[in-house]
């Protein structure tokens, strides 16, 4: 054999090694939790470990999603939640901050992107302002709702989340704007066209997919939050996530299953909508550091 | 300088194929000019040469010797991209010696040499400077230049000029052409544009649809197209080409069409009657000169250029039928106005129904 | 356009006063832009930093009835939170953690994305797989965890198996292993990032320049060494930046796990101030304590800033991308 095609053929199969490698790695823990939300409950915790349930169950989704089980806790107080209204609330609070992050966003990044309404360095600090750790503002943004009697409302969380993922959508949508020729506006405004109508009616339009790509991509985000979703939700009010803290402390011991169940519930939707927007998360991340 | 060969080559992406069992030698010291319509194999076949591409089947020899494993690097081979590819991060100084740096010269004939080649293509005083602060005809000397320092013994040239605008372009193809002189080394130039082809050429190829439709120094390419494509693809403005019928009319060959009936000199008595088409450079196209071979049309465009006038006849064919006249002689030629036409006789090609020139037997 | 001769001598008003209210249009116009940031930020972000500054110099607790009812402590508090040895652990437990974290992320990232940017079969499959970890809720890679490292749990039996010895670490009890626990899980959680990332850097670098490297006789080292890397320098930046920065702030996974355990083992910055401020109820010491880490992290963060902006324009010039002009 040549030495050009033996040296590929030998780093070919070094690739596959170390890619397979990592593969297995990443997809393991997300295999056991689907593993054992059909286990039934002696295979929970099994030693030797039971790799495949055996035979598998639909108990557990039957206990999290449609009994109506209430989690007796130690730090929280007992709720009238069960796991369907959270994943009503989830859906409601997510969708709702994310089309307002992704509407008031967008337009915002319009006057960033031809108005220059934000300097460079301003566009940064707003991106970094997300970067500092929300645990800073926990305590007097808890105090704060509770004078104005938002906490534990969804109204109160979806405020918040909207703050939070403001800059994301400013970025993300910016970066599309980008990208739509400055000619388009210009032949709307000679044929009469006001600034706003240009927005709603040319510029948005043009980036459809890149809006969408941009509010699935907050939904991530807004749907897996933890901390502020703890702090803010008590009786009233809880989401996915809160859901399955609950089993935390549990008297019940490990229901490992159920929390598989759970887990699984919650997991899911999300890794549907990022496996449908994969190819814009470059974009969502890169922040002007990746050349288009 | 050296001597290029190849055998049997053949590319397939997929489905499709790139390049169809090309055959080709490349003497040394040639200018050779592959040149064809987008898609017709002729980047895919220099990549080959220069080793980014495998051939699907075929070899490529370099002075004899089988290249095909051979990584790029190893072919002692030169090559300018069409879009410079210039190292954006590199000055134009350090783009220059890199491949210098690669062979392991020492930092002294370094510069000497960088020196030497950035005055041979004079860009001497943009050393100090980035890629993103040069021109585009700035860059691609320097991307030449980068080529020239390593010494290689063939260039590779990937429609180098094709992203500069028409001024830039004629200069540098000079400097191509003008280095080409100086150093001898063998040229291997890929582009779409038959111009380019014409005047940088010792020998062009045309390709299309991965095939060698034909080879020929531009004089032979231009005067005895070998069919109706390279017939077409070649001369500005392009040949004109009347589909019709050619009739035996008491032993004698007609060409008839619409609006033209004119005997068929004698080289090309031979044709058989049927459909063909007639072709004739509008620089072959006499205008109120008499003699045979006439036709009388109406003038449909008249475009003065200044050295020449285009006149722009209707012929009954989709395409004008084009005649060129000296200065700005006929440039007040009215619209509608009949002229008559007579066509070179030396200079008409036939065409049979396949596409295929007909030549004296 | 005409131009129609004027009259030497005529003022030209009607022009004037023409740009004059359309500089204005265009003023209100972007005004009304900034309108929702600017009240979310009025009225959501500014009065709770300002209580967070309140209670910082105020020691309030919980039987006081109102919130003004406070004692005004000066900068106590924050001198409690400086001296307060146990802070200063969670510092180094917080810095220990991001930067490792980080560190690995980056790593396996790069060497993914270096493996993964030119297109080969399977590809895709590869790319799917391995953004899943990414997209599991942190809490979900919390829980999902306590079942896979239980010490007597499918983790450990498996690499037993693999490496022939029997190997049981205890991940989740042990104090010594603890933090790195939640590193390793931080790592599994968040390399699709990282890899995402640099595989987009990768990917955008030109490839013509890399031929042109090849035919120069540049090995394959040399081209990853030379003309990748330099260009990849902003967006390794980005990765290492964006990825300390959350790590520092990383809460579900530590706490759901270990509530700040076994010991104080996993008490990092976030898991601390929210211990102090629910489970102790000190309100006040917390909010002296965030205001610290606030600050802290906004240093952090403005080094990041000037580096990345200056990476930015680096990127910029060597593309010559000249910045568009903007209306108005």
């Amino acid at each position: 054999m040549a030495t050009k095609s033996r040296r590929r053929l030998m780093s070919s199969i070094v690739r596959y090694m170390i890619l397979t490698g990592w593969a297995i790695i990443a997809f393991f823990p997300i295999y056991w939790m689907v593993s054992t939300s059909f286990k039934p409950d002696i295979q929970w915790f099994a030693w030797p470990p039971v790799y495949f349930p055996d035979p598998p169950t639909l108990t557990n989704y039957m206990n999290v999603w449609l009994g109506s089980e209430q989690y007796d806790t130690t730090q929280y107080a007992i709720s009238s939640q069960t796991p369907l209204v959270s994943l009503w609330n989830s859906t409601v609070i997510a969708f709702t901050s994310t089309f307002l992050a992704v509407s008031f966003g967008s337009v915002l990044a319009y006057g960033v992107s031809r108005y220059r309404i934000l300097s460079e360095a301003r566009m940064f600090q707003l991106l970094m302002l997300r970067m500092i750790p929300p645990i800073v503002i926990v305590a007097p943004l808890s105090l704060y709702y509770s004078a104005l009697g938002l906490l534990d409302t969804r109204i109160g969380l979806i405020m918040v989340y909207f703050l939070t993922t403001l800059p994301y959508a400013v970025w993300m949508t910016k970066s599309f704007i980008d990208e739509v020729p400055r000619e388009v506006e210009q032949a709307a405004e000679i044929l009469g066209a006001s600034r706003w109508r240009t927005v709603f009616e040319i510029v948005l339009p043009l980036i459809r997919s890149g809006l969408v790509a941009t509010f699935l991509f907050i939904l991530i985000l807004t749907w897996s939050e933890y901390l502020l979703a703890l702090i803010i939700t008590k009786t009233q009010v809880s989401t996915l996530p809160i859901e399955l803290s609950k089993y935390q402390g549990s008297t019940e011991g490990r229901v490992y299953g159920r929390q598989a169940a759970l887990a699984v519930g919650i997991t899911i939707p999300l890794m549907v909508i990022g496996l449908i927007i994969r190819k814009h998360l470059a974009r969502g991340f890169s922040f002007g550091m990746v050349r288009r | 300088m050296a001597r290029i060969e190849l055998v049997n080559l053949n590319k397939s992406f997929g489905a499709v194929d790139a390049v169809k069992n090309l055959n080709f030698v490349i003497e040394e010291g040639e200018f050779v000019v592959f040149v064809g319509p987008s898609g017709c194999g002729k980047t895919t076949t220099l990549r080959m040469i220069a080793g980014f591409e495998d051939p699907t089947s075929g070899e490529i020899r370099i002075d004899g010797r089988v290249v095909n494993d051979l990584e790029p690097r190893d072919r002692n081979l030169g090559m300018v991209f069409q879009s410079h590819a210039l190292f954006p991060h590199k000055n134009v100084a350090q783009n220059i010696e890199f491949g210098l740096r690669m062979k392991k010269v020492a930092a002294e004939e370094r510069v000497r040499r960088v020196r030497e080649v950035a005055g041979m293509v004079r860009i001497g005083h943009l050393l100090d400077k980035m890629p993103g602060q040069c021109s585009g005809g700035e860059s691609q000397r320097v991307a030449l230049a980068r080529t020239l320092v390593t010494n290689p013994s063939t260039f590779l040239l990937d429609e180098p000029l094709s992203s500069l605008d028409a001024k830039l372009r004629r200069e540098l193809r000079a400097e191509c052409d003008r280095l080409h002189q100086v150093l001898k080394r063998t040229f291997i130039f890929v582009t779409h544009d038959q111009e380019e082809a014409m005047t940088l050429a010792d020998r062009i190829v045309v390709m299309r649809a991965g095939e060698i439709v034909q080879v020929g120094s531009p004089m032979e390419i231009y005067s005895h197209p070998v069919n109706y494509f390279v017939a077409d693809f070649f001369g500005s403005p392009s040949m004109n080409l009347v589909a019709g019928e050619v009739v035996r009319d008491n032993g004698i060959a007609r060409f008839r069409s619409p609006l033209f009936d004119i005997p068929l000199p004698e080289r090309l008595n031979s044709a058989t009657a049927g459909k063909g088409t007639l072709g004739i450079r509008p620089e072959h196209v006499g205008i109120n000169a008499g003699g045979k071979n006439n036709a009388t049309l109406p003038v449909r465009l008249v475009e003065p250029l200044g050295k020449d006038t285009l006149l722009y006849f209707d012929a009954g064919t989709d395409r004008a039928f084009v005649a060129v006249s000296e200065g700005l002689r006929m440039a007040d030629t009215k619209i509608g106005e009949r002229l008559t036409l007579s066509l070179d006789q030396h200079r008409m090609h036939l065409f049979d129904a396949d596409g295929r020139c007909i030549r004296a037997s | 356009m005409a131009v129609d001769a004027i009259p030497a001598g005529r003022v030209q008003l009607p022009s004037q006063a023409r740009s004059q209210s359309r500089r204005l249009a265009v003023r209100r116009f972007k005004l009304t832009l900034l309108l929702p940031l600017i009240a979310l930020f009025l009225f959501l972000l500014t009065p709770v930093l300002l209580l967070q500054l309140y209670f910082s110099v105020h020691q309030w607790t919980v039987y006081l009835s109102s919130w003004w009812d406070a004692d005004f402590v000066g900068l106590d508090l924050f001198q409690e939170v400086l001296t307060d040895p146990r802070f200063g652990w969670a510092v180094v437990r917080s810095l220990a953690f991001a930067t490792t974290s980080t560190l690995g992320c980056f790593v396996f990232g790069f060497l993914l994305a270096y493996l993964m940017y030119k297109p080969f079969r399977g590809q895709a499959v590869y790319y799917i797989i391995f953004i899943l970890p990414m997209l599991t809720v942190p809490v979900v890679v919390a829980y999902t965890a306590e079942m896979l490292l239980y010490q007597s749990g499918p983790i450990n039996d498996l690499i037993s198996r693999i490496i022939g010895v029997d190997f049981k670490p205890a991940w989740l009890t042990n104090p010594h292993i603890a933090l790195a626990t939640v590193a390793l899980l931080e790592i599994w959680n968040w390399t699709p990032f990282s890899f995402i990332i640099l595989l987009a850097g990768l990917a955008a670098i030109p490839k013509e320049p890399i031929e042109a490297a090849e035919i120069l006789g540049a090995s394959k080292w040399r081209i990853f060494w030379e003309v990748q890397l330099p260009l990849l320098r902003p967006v390794i930046l980005l990765a290492l930046v964006l990825r300390f920065l959350e790590a520092m702030a990383e809460f579900p996974k530590t706490w759901a796990l270990f509530q700040g355990g076994p010991g104080s083992a996993t008490e990092t910055l976030p898991v601390y101030i929210f211990m102090t401020t629910w489970q102790y109820f000190q309100i006040s010491k917390g909010a002296a304590m965030s205001y610290i880490v606030m600050l802290m992290m906004i240093v952090i963060v403005l080094i990041a800033i000037h580096l990345l902006r200056r990476e930015k324009r680096s990127l910029d010039q060597m593309y010559a991308l000249r910045a568009k002009d903007a209306e108005g």
